[in-house]
């Protein structure tokens, strides 16, 4: 054969052999570095950690219980055992003869047994045998039944034999058992003793990450089978992801890096100390149930470690706050049902932290995050989560239905706010929180009847100027038309627009403004008004001051949050003289609702000479200096070019002219007034004429939080300063945008150039950063983000009426006063003595009956309570479907029904001879009057308590022995004192009348009493026993009840007695001062 | 088979480069804390500033003695009207004056209360409770102090009812009723606070003032403005002197082992 002949290459196998053999491996190094890239996850370093967290929690736990174990009780324990098996050990022979014993009655008693059995089944056939032959009258069947007998009868005594054998086996066992005892009891005890150690060093060993199978079980490629360190996640049915073309359950993987989220013993240490706070204050206050106690107790011992701890522990491995409100399994958000982004946003499925749309709360988080957790901004990210300062955005979502979020304070408070300062009277919200409300602002439709021109041009140039701290915004002279930012040229321009469009806007109120003529009211003494103002109960709504003195004693100028958003809901008093005209104020006094049928002051039922009075203090609260603030006439140039610019847009330029030339200043200045209150949208706060239907002109805000962030514009603001001189920063995130324009709203105009018409126009609150926080963060939870229907708060109807019930206590401010679910009652502030106060409404509803509420809702003057009061509750002039939707509210809120009547019971009159007794042994009638008090009577009527005659109508039967025991826990701080201690120990209420009866000073008393009972022992017995006492006092007070009360009836109002309106003055071309004292050109006062 | 040893190696490492890594900066899982320790450190070294514990630090206690008195003309005192009960009227048969202001014709005022505001060493427990007595429908002591743990034992002498209204912010508040003579009701306040106002919500010019302190080294002004803080152990303090009308006032004291210090406070009637 030829040789084959080698084919020719144009290359060399040994080379080749060479590239194969590199690029396999570099191949196979590439699959390694693949491999691993997949494997080092970043949650999974966070598992580890978590583990070592984990691991000195056990070993420190481990520790202690080691400790508390003791080594003595062991030693000890060790001791008795070693002593159990010598005493065995020396009893040998006496246990081995036992266990023989057991050994031989047990083989007796398996016989016996058998014997018994066979002989019971032999009896068995034997019947049957003897039945069937009987049955055929079979020959024989008298021997069968004979036989059967004798068997009967040798049953009985097996059965007999049996027993016998059982009792002498018992016996045996019982003696063998008693030797054994001794050691099996010891050993039990110290199983007992040692369980908790053993059970922790079971938890310890699972979190040992060096034992050889956690290794293998997370190697990588092998950790398909059954890793520990894993993805963990929830799916949530009842919350879904808006994925734009459908919407999808959401999955939480959060907890794969938040390992510890929703286990207690993770937490910090502020948390712990808050956590041990609330608990000890709990248990001291009786408010655990009982079985509940010693569990309470080792979570105590558990936080307290964690509270002295030197080293805080740090995120992701923390619990989360507040287990009993969220995550935990028993609160009313547990993590199964409602997950973690539900609440906070961010991508729900992600597992890298960038991705997962961590939101930085400040610059220097931000800085944070980026060094170590390699932060990224996400700009593709649907809903990031809410920064830090705004975790409580999201309760919005199914809580929108209530008025107050429990709980959620700044919510409430940033809700609260919105309603004041009337947001949705431009922005539109559609949510029934912000449906319906009043509007903010007095009404301007008889704005000259209550004021002058001449005041109302200063008052719209600068409201802050006037009244600290005003609720009105500013909308002129603000950053973008005067502020540093814009030239000389135009600046000067842009002040003469800015008061021309003043001027115009006065000029159309005024020109549009009703002229009814008030009659003057009687002289009135304002010494008198000022102790009036002061005691009836102004300063609830009403602050009269605008400078406040600071911690360290130095005096400054108020800020509206310096007082409770109640005390802001009227306008500060100061100035009032300088603005209002005192004949129209009298009348306002009077009854605000002659002026304005949605007056949001009530009738405080004053008399003439008390309106009057007052009238003459508030007519002293002067601020001269305001109207000598210079004020320039309209320039004709900004009047024309402004009017110019809106009829342009709707007519040529000759039209425009021709009717530009043929109106007159002051028909130029109304026309003008109109398109300005059109574009700065004063209807959405103010009633006025000719603007009845307009339409709110803010954005939209009802799904402001949900939308993506390319839509908002940040300008080229990064740094800013507002208008009081405070530094912010802007991140480029939606919550930092959103608090920048509601601390400052104009801001997003800085360095660029628009139009006079193009600027923006939202006005300036001035807020502080806390109240712009408290805004933004209703603002963020306003999305667009769903939840299953069943998820939405206060869904049924009784909890419907119950919130618009609610939203009537929040729109008539009654925290101004009254105490509402633990909030409120700012007239505190300005009333020295706690016995004058207002009562707190916490358990109004389970107090009193819902006929009496209902009627003194309607008209307060049904029964005076504590007529001493110097504070009123006003007439509200409700109407019956609002005062019944209060007294539903209120019913509601403590669950209790709203249809029960409490009349027809009577007691029984030995039950309240008893109490009348006590009554009179506790000297109840020290403070509670039992007849009409008169106001001039000598006793110390800051020292009386609400007449108990009235009580029989007011108070619901239930309540008063509830009252009577633990008035403290109802009302905490109230002046009732606790006349049932508690005992410490046990809870049980106890009674003082058992020391009392034995004391001389009551000798009397016992006498008396006796003859209620039928032995000593058993008024001995009744006296010692709180809640019996409590009953019989009810029933004593339910004797002494009086019928008061006239039905309810709404007070008749009088007809408003102004007289006819007189024609308006002579028009004049706008507001000229006439104290200006300043050139022309001068800028005008800022 | 190399392969396989190499594979393993690589992939063992793998895992312990992870575990070791987890400890780095990114994940550390707690704050660095250096506040915390700065305070630990400081009230050890407070503790050996006083001498090392109460116990050693009795032998060498020094005691500060001190005077009050009022620059001014104060409004004279008011008269108290107790003819809304006339058990209380019962009690007195000249006028009652209210309590708040008590200085003699020579300016030294009574019921300041002066305490050691920064003691941080460990203080000798109360064996005996402190009494707050309802006398002739006044309190006796108005103002005093009382230590955490210390047990407050509230009687009533008079034949009326008495209603005690404690009102603190940080410990908790409590109203008891009283209506026998003789009764007493024990409290214990279990954290320090200055001032914890009482009242009687049935007389309302009844009124008193305790302090609840960390430490027994308190007095309060007697009738001649004079108070002593006795068994101090030695060291650089801060004194407070507290009067319910006429606020507060601080001054540095250094007591030396043994030592009598005398210390003055004057308030001013304005």
């Amino acid at each position: 054969m030829k040789p084959q002949e080698p084919i020719p290459h144009n290359y060399r196998m040994s080379t080749l052999n060479k590239v194969f053999a590199l690029s396999s491996l570099a191949l196979l190094a590439l699959v390694g570095a693949m491999v691993m890239y997949d494997y080092a996850r970043g949650w999974k370093r966070f598992q580890l950690e978590f583990l070592r967290v984990q691991r000195d929690r056990i070993t420190q736990q481990l520790e202690v219980a080691r400790r508390a174990t003791g080594e003595e009780q062991l030693r000890a324990l060790d001791q008795r055992m070693r002593e159990g098996e010598a005493d065995i050990a020396r009893k040998r022979a006496e246990l081995r003869e036992a266990e023989d014993t057991v050994r031989e009655w047990e083989g007796r008693h398996y016989r016996a047994d058998q014997d018994f059995r066979f002989a019971k089944a032999v009896l068995d056939s034997l019947r049957y045998e003897a039945e069937v032959l009987a049955l055929r009258k079979a020959r024989g069947w008298e021997g069968k039944q004979q036989e059967f007998r004798e068997q009967e009868t040798r049953v009985e005594r097996l059965k007999l034999v049996l027993e016998d054998v059982s009792a002498s086996r018992d016996a045996a066992l019982a003696r063998r058992d008693g030797i054994l005892s001794r050691i099996a009891e010891i050993e039990r005890e110290k199983k007992d003793l040692l369980a908790d150690v053993e059970l922790l060093e079971k938890q310890l060993a699972t979190v040992d990450f060096k034992r050889p199978e956690f290794l293998l079980l997370n190697m990588p490629l092998l950790d398909f089978v059954s890793p520990t360190l894993k993805v963990e996640q929830v799916v949530l049915n009842d919350m879904f992801v808006d994925m734009n073309y459908m919407v999808v359950p959401r999955v939480d993987r959060c907890m794969t890096c938040h390992k510890g989220i929703d286990r207690p013993g993770f937490e910090s240490r502020e948390e712990a100390q808050r956590l041990i706070a609330e608990l000890e204050g709990k248990l001291d206050g009786f408010q655990i149930a009982p079985d509940r106690i010693a569990d309470t107790m080792a979570r105590i011992e558990q936080l307290r470690p964690i509270a002295e701890a030197r080293r805080n522990l740090r995120n992701p491995y923390r619990t989360h706050p507040r287990l009993d409100m969220f995550v935990g399994s028993a609160s009313p958000h547990p993590l199964l049902e409602y997950g973690c982004t539900s609440c906070h946003r961010g991508l729900d499925r992600a597992t890298d932290f960038a991705r997962a749309g961590h939101t930085p709360s400040s610059e220097e988080q931000q800085k944070r995050w980026e060094e170590h957790y390699g932060w990224k901004r996400q700009p593709f990210l649907e809903s990031p989560m809410h920064p830090r300062q705004y975790f409580e955005a999201s309760c919005i979502k199914c809580h929108s239905g209530e008025v107050r979020v429990d709980e959620a304070d700044r919510i409430s408070e940033g809700t609260q706010m919105i309603e004041l300062y009337g947001c949705a009277g431009c922005h539109k919200i559609d949510n029934w929180r912000f449906q319906d409300l009043r509007k903010p602002g007095p009404d301007l439709r008889g704005i000259a009847e209550k004021t002058s021109p001449e005041w109302t041009v200063r008052w719209l140039t600068n409201p802050k100027d006037f009244r600290a701290t005003t609720r009105m915004p500013s909308f002129f002279y603000l950053r973008n038309m005067v502020g540093p930012h814009i030239g000389p040229a135009e600046r000067e321009s842009n002040e003469k627009k800015q008061n021309a469009e003043i001027q115009a806007i006065v000029a159309y109120l005024f020109a549009n403004s009703t002229r009814r003529g008030w009659p003057e009211g009687p002289s009135g003494d304002p010494a008198r008004g000022a102790a009036l103002v002061d005691t009836v109960g102004c300063y609830g709504c009403h602050v009269a001051q605008e400078t406040v003195t600071d911690s360290a004693g130095a005096v400054r100028t108020a800020n509206r949050d310096d007082f409770p958003l109640e005390r802001n809901y009227g306008f500060n008093l100061v100035g009032t003289g300088t603005k209002t005209r005192s004949d129209w104020l009298f009348h306002w006094l009077k009854n605000p609702r002659n002026y304005y049928q949605q007056a949001p002051m009530p009738d405080l039922r004053l008399t003439d000479q008390e309106a009057a009075d007052i009238t003459a203090w508030l007519m002293s609260l002067r601020k001269p200096d305001f109207m000598n603030m210079p004020v320039a006439p309209a320039d004709r140039a900004a009047l024309s070019e402004l009017s110019r610019s809106y009829m342009i847009t709707s007519m040529t330029e000759r039209e425009t002219d021709a009717r530009l030339a043929s109106m007159t200043s002051q028909q130029q200045l109304v026309f003008l007034g109109q398109r300005t209150i059109e574009k700065y949208g004063c209807f959405g706060c103010h009633d006025i004429k000719g603007f009845e239907d307009a339409k709110p002109i803010g954005t939209e805000l009802t799904i402001e939080g949900s939308k993506n962030i390319h839509l908002f514009d940040f300008g080229f603001v990064h740094d800013f300063e507002t208008e009081s001189g405070e530094h912010e920063h802007v991140l480029h995130t939606v919550p930092s945008w959103i608090y920048a324009k509601v601390r400052s709203p104009r801001v997003f105009d800085d360095q660029r150039e628009r139009g006079y018409h193009d600027k923006l126009k939202m006005p300036n609150f001035f807020f502080t950063r806390n109240e712009a926080e408290a805004v933004t963060g209703v603002v963020l939870g306003l999305t667009k983000d769903r939840v299953a229907p069943e998820r939405i708060a206060a869904r049924t109807s009784e909890a419907r009426v119950a919130q618009e019930g609610r939203k009537l206590v929040s729109q008539n401010n009654c925290r101004a006063c009254h105490v509402v679910d633990g909030h409120g009652g700012a007239i505190a502030q300005t009333v020295e003595d706690p016995g004058m106060l207002p009562p707190d409404l916490g358990p109004e509803g389970s107090r009193v009956q819902s006929d009496w509420l209902f009627a003194f809702l309607k008209d307060p003057t049904v029964m005076a309570l504590r007529p001493w009061l110097g504070a009123r509750m006003p007439t509200f002039h409700f109407s019956d479907g609002e005062a019944d939707k209060i007294t539903r509210y209120f019913a509601a809120d403590a669950n209790v029904p709203t249809f029960e009547t409490d009349d027809g019971i009577s007691p029984h009159p030995q039950s309240a001879a008893v109490g009348g007794i006590v009554f009179d042994m506790l000297r109840c009638a020290q403070c509670h009057p039992t007849q009409a008090v008169a106001a001039t009577a000598e006793a110390d009527l800051a020292s009386l308590a609400p007449n108990l005659q009235l009580s029989r109508e007011r108070l619901r039967h239930d309540w008063v022995p509830d009252w009577i025991l633990r008035p403290n826990e109802i009302v905490p701080g109230t002046r009732m004192p606790t006349n049932f201690p508690r005992n410490a120990e046990t809870g049980e209420y106890e009674s003082p009348l058992t020391l009392a009866i034995g004391s001389p000073q009551f000798a009397s008393y016992r006498q008396a009493l006796l003859q209620h009972f039928r032995s000593e022992e058993e008024m001995l017995q009744a006296l010692a026993d709180a809640p019996r006492i409590s009953h019989h006092l009810r029933d004593y007070i339910w004797t002494i009840g009086i019928r008061s009360m006239p039905p309810a009836r709404d007070p008749v109002e009088e007809p408003p007695p102004y007289t006819p309106e007189t024609p308006p003055p002579a028009p004049a071309p706008g507001v000229q001062s006439t104290s200006l004292r300043v050139p022309g050109g001068e800028t005008p006062g800022r | 088979m190399t392969m396989k040893r190499f594979l393993t190696i690589l992939l063992a490492a793998a895992i312990t480069t992870m575990i070791a890594c987890g400890g780095g900066g990114e994940t550390a899982a707690y704050e660095e804390d250096e506040e915390l320790e700065e305070i630990v450190s400081a009230g050890g070294s407070a503790t050996a500033a006083s001498g090392g514990g109460a116990a050693a630090a009795v032998a060498n206690a020094g005691t500060i003695t001190g005077a009050v008195t009022l620059a001014g003309n104060p409004a004279p005192q008011s008269t108290i009207q107790m003819g809304a009960d006339p058990a209380c009227q019962a009690a007195h048969s000249s006028p009652v004056h209210a309590q708040n202001v008590v200085v003699n014709p020579a300016g030294q005022l009574a019921n300041v209360f002066v305490y050691v505001k920064d003691f941080r060493g460990a203080a000798p427990k109360p064996t005996e409770p402190a009494i707050l007595d309802q006398r002739g429908c006044q309190y006796f002591p108005h103002v005093g102090g009382v230590q955490v743990g210390q047990t407050l034992r509230i009687r009533n002498s008079d034949p009326t009812l008495h209603n005690v209204h404690a009102m603190p912010k940080v410990n908790r508040e409590f109203n008891i009723g009283q209506p026998v003579q003789g009764m007493t009701t024990d409290k214990v306040f279990d954290k320090p606070e200055v001032m914890v106002p009482f009242k009687c919500d049935v007389h309302n010019w009844m009124s008193s003032y305790l302090a609840v302190l960390p430490h027994p080294y308190f007095g309060t002004s007697n009738e001649q403005g004079s108070f002593q803080i006795a068994n101090l152990p030695p060291g650089t303090y801060t004194l407070e002197a507290w009067h319910e009308k006429f606020g507060t006032q601080t001054q540095q004291v250094t007591v030396a082992p043994n030592e009598q210090k005398q210390v003055s406070f004057s308030f001013n009637a304005s």
